[in-house]
């Protein structure tokens, strides 16, 4: 019995979230911004339309977007986790195995031949009735579209969903598996937008001669491995039909946490730096408590602006700790003296950052000869953590936080038109008028 | 934080009878809600459907998943707002009607309709 791959995939998935719960969006060029407010990172099918470039600073095309009446929204983050969390429960049941790739991309596995419905079986090797009925559910259920791409392995699937989408007569939905000759389609993609083909793995292709996904499956293999060794080896046996990346649905545990933001003003007080390190720890240990995990080290990094005239200073510090920790408290005392060293007065600061690694799991306790630990003392501790976590999860992030973190932060990241939390905060729920 | 309701605590030494028929404390999200990953809650502005039993202020509980069948009550998207509006047939097609008889009801072209939003399956009130 043979199995196929598929990728789904939202389609401008950022402004498909803010559409889903505000009416108001429908059929409106909207765009949304990055980290503070400062890219286009979604555009919807009417923003595209205008013509308003992916990628492009926010500043730079600001007039324009306001005298072509394009909605402009910042990224809002708990929306687009929770309906991306709504997304995946709602694909589980069309496949046998799902591995949930990024906020808006599934790979999944199933047996081909199946009939349209979740898992249920009648004959025929074609899937794209299939990969519409579950492109229609998720629209009914979510308002979110997505191109279902359909193939023998995870490369192909992508290739397939990148034709979904190319295609419009497709209308969201390609199976690659099921075309008589998939040549003349693979000719269609570029070779940089092959997956796993980045831009000098793409330049060094172009100068062989290489620039369709065609022509990258029948490159003879042994150039390709000479290149980039068992990794482009499985790249090209997956384009060839034989499926190597296999599903990843158990998540392997992480090696290291990092959290850093780049400011939305520069940083050029130590005052502003202890907060923003405090905060980006804080957020760091809540991570690892939630992965099971204790850190071994703490590096603090932090960097000026590269846009500026001047030289760019960026610098970092480790520390070890005697003993692994998720305490944020210990963390803070190990992480603010690296912060103090790093700063220096006449560089103001762009971005900073904090990085945790020797991650080991909870479980695993290792004893240091002279640091005594008290078991009641680390009892009270982790009740105490656990206890700020809760209430955080509970009534909102940042309803108890170290006050190292500071209060109004003017550093923090710039959001000054983000959409209401729809899904998530009570005191955002859509209006629905009776009247 | 879910905590099983327990009768005694580990120190103590006398058993409770009850023990064997501990059982968890109701959940009104697992009883009112059967797919939590397509439904929505939404705030009631207005009371034109009071008759309904859905009032200004309310919090309805809306499941896009459920089939709309005539004569349910659902949330339109038109014209850029959410609307209450009740499903019918009428003449063999299915159309919203709204409350007031001054608002003109609205064909569906078919069941993919992206005008009907979902389907409200509860309305919570307060006393």
């Amino acid at each position: 019995m043979a199995f196929a791959t598929v990728l789904i995939d939202g389609n401008n998935f950022y402004a498909s979230c803010e559409a889903a719960l505000d009416p108001a969006l429908i059929g409106r060029p909207l765009v949304v911004l990055s980290n503070n407010d400062g890219c286009i990172v979604a555009r919807s099918a009417e923003a595209r339309a205008l013509g308003i470039a992916m990628g492009v600073p926010y500043f730079q095309v600001r007039r324009q977007l306001e005298r072509q009446g394009v909605v402009v929204r910042s990224s809002n983050y708990a929306l687009y986790a929770d309906m991306s969390q709504r997304l995946m429960a709602t694909l589980e049941p069309w496949v046998e195995e799902l591995e949930v790739y990024s906020i808006d991309e599934a790979f999944g596995r199933l047996h081909r031949p199946a009939g349209a419905g979740p898992g249920k079986g009648s004959r025929g090797g074609d899937l794209s009735a299939w990969g519409l009925a579950l492109r229609r559910q998720v629209r009914r259920h979510l308002g979110l579209p997505v191109a279902v791409g359909i193939a023998g392995s995870k490369t192909l699937a992508k290739v397939a969903n990148r034709l979904a989408k190319q295609n419009p007569i497709q209308q969201g939905v390609f199976d690659l598996g099921a075309v008589p000759d998939p040549d003349p389609w693979l000719e269609q993609v570029p070779v940089e937008e092959v997956w796993g083909i980045g831009r000098k793995l793409s330049r060094w292709c172009r100068l062989r001669g290489v620039a369709t996904a065609r022509q990258l499956r029948d490159l003879p293999s042994g150039e390709l491995r000479a290149r980039c060794g068992v990794v482009g080896l499985r790249l090209q046996q997956d384009l060839r039909g034989h499926s190597c990346l296999l599903l990843q649905s158990v998540v392997p545990a992480k090696q290291e946490t990092c959290v850093s933001r780049s400011f939305s003003e520069p940083v050029t007080s130590l005052a502003a730096l202890r907060e923003a390190i405090a905060t980006y720890l804080s957020r760091a240990a809540e991570k690892l408590r939630r992965q099971r995990q204790r850190t071994g080290t703490v590096t603090v990094f932090v960097r000026s602006s590269p846009f500026n005239g001047t030289s760019l200073y960026a610098n970092a510090a480790t520390t070890t700790l005697p003993l692994a920790s998720n305490d944020t408290a210990v963390l803070l005392a190990a992480a603010l003296p690296l912060a103090e060293r790093l700063f220096k007065p006449h560089k103001p600061l762009q971005k900073a950052g904090v990085l945790l690694q020797n991650l080991q799991p909870v479980e695993q306790l290792q004893h240091h000869l002279l640091v005594p630990l008290p078991p009641e003392q680390q009892q009270r501790r982790e009740a105490l953590m656990a206890t700020i976590d809760g209430l955080n999860r509970r009534y909102g992030r940042g309803t108890v936080q170290w006050a190292a973190c500071g209060l109004r932060p003017a550093w923090a990241m710039k959001r000054e038109r983000l959409s209401r939390s729809a899904t998530t905060r009570p005191a955002d729920l859509p209006v629905v008028w009776a009247d | 934080m879910r905590l099983p309701l327990v009768t005694e605590s580990v120190a103590a030494g006398f058993p409770s009878p009850a023990d064997d028929y501990v059982e968890a404390g109701i959940d009104l999200n697992e009883h009112l809600i059967a797919r939590p990953s397509s439904t929505f809650f939404l705030r009631v502005s207005g009371d034109s459907m009071t008759d309904a039993g859905i009032h200004h202020g309310d919090l309805l509980i809306v499941d896009r998943s459920v089939e709309p069948r005539p004569g349910r009550i659902v949330v339109a998207a038109v014209e850029g707002a959410f609307t209450l509006k009740r499903l019918v047939r009428h003449q063999g097609r299915l159309r919203l009607e709204a409350a007031h008889a001054a608002y003109p009801p609205l064909e569906l072209s078919d069941a993919d309709d992206t005008r009907l939003w979902g389907v409200a399956i509860h309305v919570i009130h307060p006393l």
